[in-house]
């Protein structure tokens, strides 16, 4: 028994070193879910999409510091009547590599939050109305980055009549 | 009647790693042919492959036999790989004499122009190539970049660095790749030699 336990600690260690190796870890971005919105129409609704990135990475703001990295974009579909008016992404925080402490990036880590305003013409149909989307980033860790990738996101409004 | 509980649980979880792991590689040789490199690649052939150049030449790894190759995988949207590539500059042209040829594998799913334009900006004196998912998946899955393979004389791989290290790490690792001896008996035949341009600038198409 003692060497079996052994030998399961052993496992485990041996898998905690793999998993530290750099570039085994691979990136994630999560969104919160969005439950039903309801949309008057005529009237606007501002919805906060809230997005959760992967401990240790980080991904490029909105606007990123150079034309060649790839920024984060949120891209709506929404169906008709449904439109969207308005999307504001949050302001990115500086970041720079121990090995070119003059280059700053403009990133997002942890939780961040993109504000959308969605709106419905007068004379909307009351219904449900599918928005559906994606949400494009680039993650980096603090040595490695990795390609570019999309999650979706999507959500219901449900149009309402005065 | 506990230990045989903890025993049995431990059971189950090996066996659960191991399906998953016997899984994840089946499903990757299905999609892309066996995986050629995982774990420690020391001491292991580097896969040969043959990729189109910038500048429109189509360059074989094996056409470096009797050369040191540091073979760096990198994309221009990936800052560390913009900091690593001045020191590449710099051992090329250091240590070029003594048999080092470096060699960028552009990873990038961009026009050739854009990854030419960068290179040119960054006064990149090696050959670019460009990047397939085969060439990748020949080398462990290159996912993280930097990825970069340092490649002695003969071959094989020597080390391994993934991630952006320091230039003193880059420097210890080309000598590592230089200081083996050519033996053509252990190395497929040599082909025509291939010049190292001392600039990239000319532009091609994907």
């Amino acid at each position: 028994m003692k060497r079996s336990l052994f030998g399961f600690i052993a496992f485990v260690v041996a898998g905690l070193a793999w998993s530290q190796e750099p570039g085994y870890k691979q990136p994630s971005v999560v969104m919160a879910a969005v439950e039903n919105i309801q949309l008057r129409a005529g009237g606007s609704f501002s919805l906060a999409l809230d997005f959760r990135i992967g401990t240790d990475f980080h991904i490029n703001s909105n606007k990123p510091r150079a034309d060649y990295l790839i920024p984060t974009v949120l891209k709506l579909n929404p169906t008709e009547p449904v439109a969207v008016a308005d999307v504001k992404y949050p302001a990115g925080e500086d970041m720079t590599f121990a090995f070119s402490p003059n280059e700053k990036l403009s990133v997002y880590s942890g939780d961040f939050t993109i504000d959308t305003v969605l709106k419905a013409p007068a004379n909307a149909a009351a219904g449900t109305y599918p928005v559906k989307g994606e949400l494009r980033f680039q993650a980096c860790d603090r040595s490695a980055c990795y390609p570019p990738r999309s999650i979706p996101v999507q959500f219901q409004v449900i149009v309402v009549r005065k | 009647m506990l230990k045989r509980n903890a025993f049995i649980f431990v059971m189950l979880v090996v066996v659960i790693m191991g399906m998953l792991a016997v899984g994840n590689y089946l499903d990757r040789s299905r999609k892309h042919g066996p995986v050629k490199l995982v774990g420690d690649v020391r001491n292991v052939p580097a896969p040969d492959f043959e990729l189109p150049s910038l500048d429109g030449r189509k360059i074989k790894l094996s056409d470096f036999r009797g050369q040191a190759v540091l073979l760096n995988f990198w994309a221009t949207w990936c800052s560390p790989c913009k900091i690593e590539m001045p020191w590449f500059v710099d051992v090329q042209k250091q240590y070029g004499k003594d048999g080092l040829v470096v060699l960028g594998v552009a990873m990038d799913d961009t026009e050739s122009a854009k990854i030419a334009e960068f290179t040119h900006e960054l006064g990149v004196n090696y050959p670019v190539l460009l990047g397939t998912d085969k060439v990748s998946d020949d080398y462990g899955d290159v996912r993280a970049l930097p990825t970069t393979f340092y490649i002695d004389r003969n071959g094989m791989i020597v080390a391994k660095a993934v991630g952006l290290l320091g230039r003193e790490e880059v420097e210890n690792d080309v000598k590592k790749a230089l200081s083996s001896s050519y033996k053509p008996s252990l190395a497929q035949p040599r082909r025509a030699a291939v010049a190292v341009k001392t600039s990239q600038t000319k532009e091609a198409t994907r």
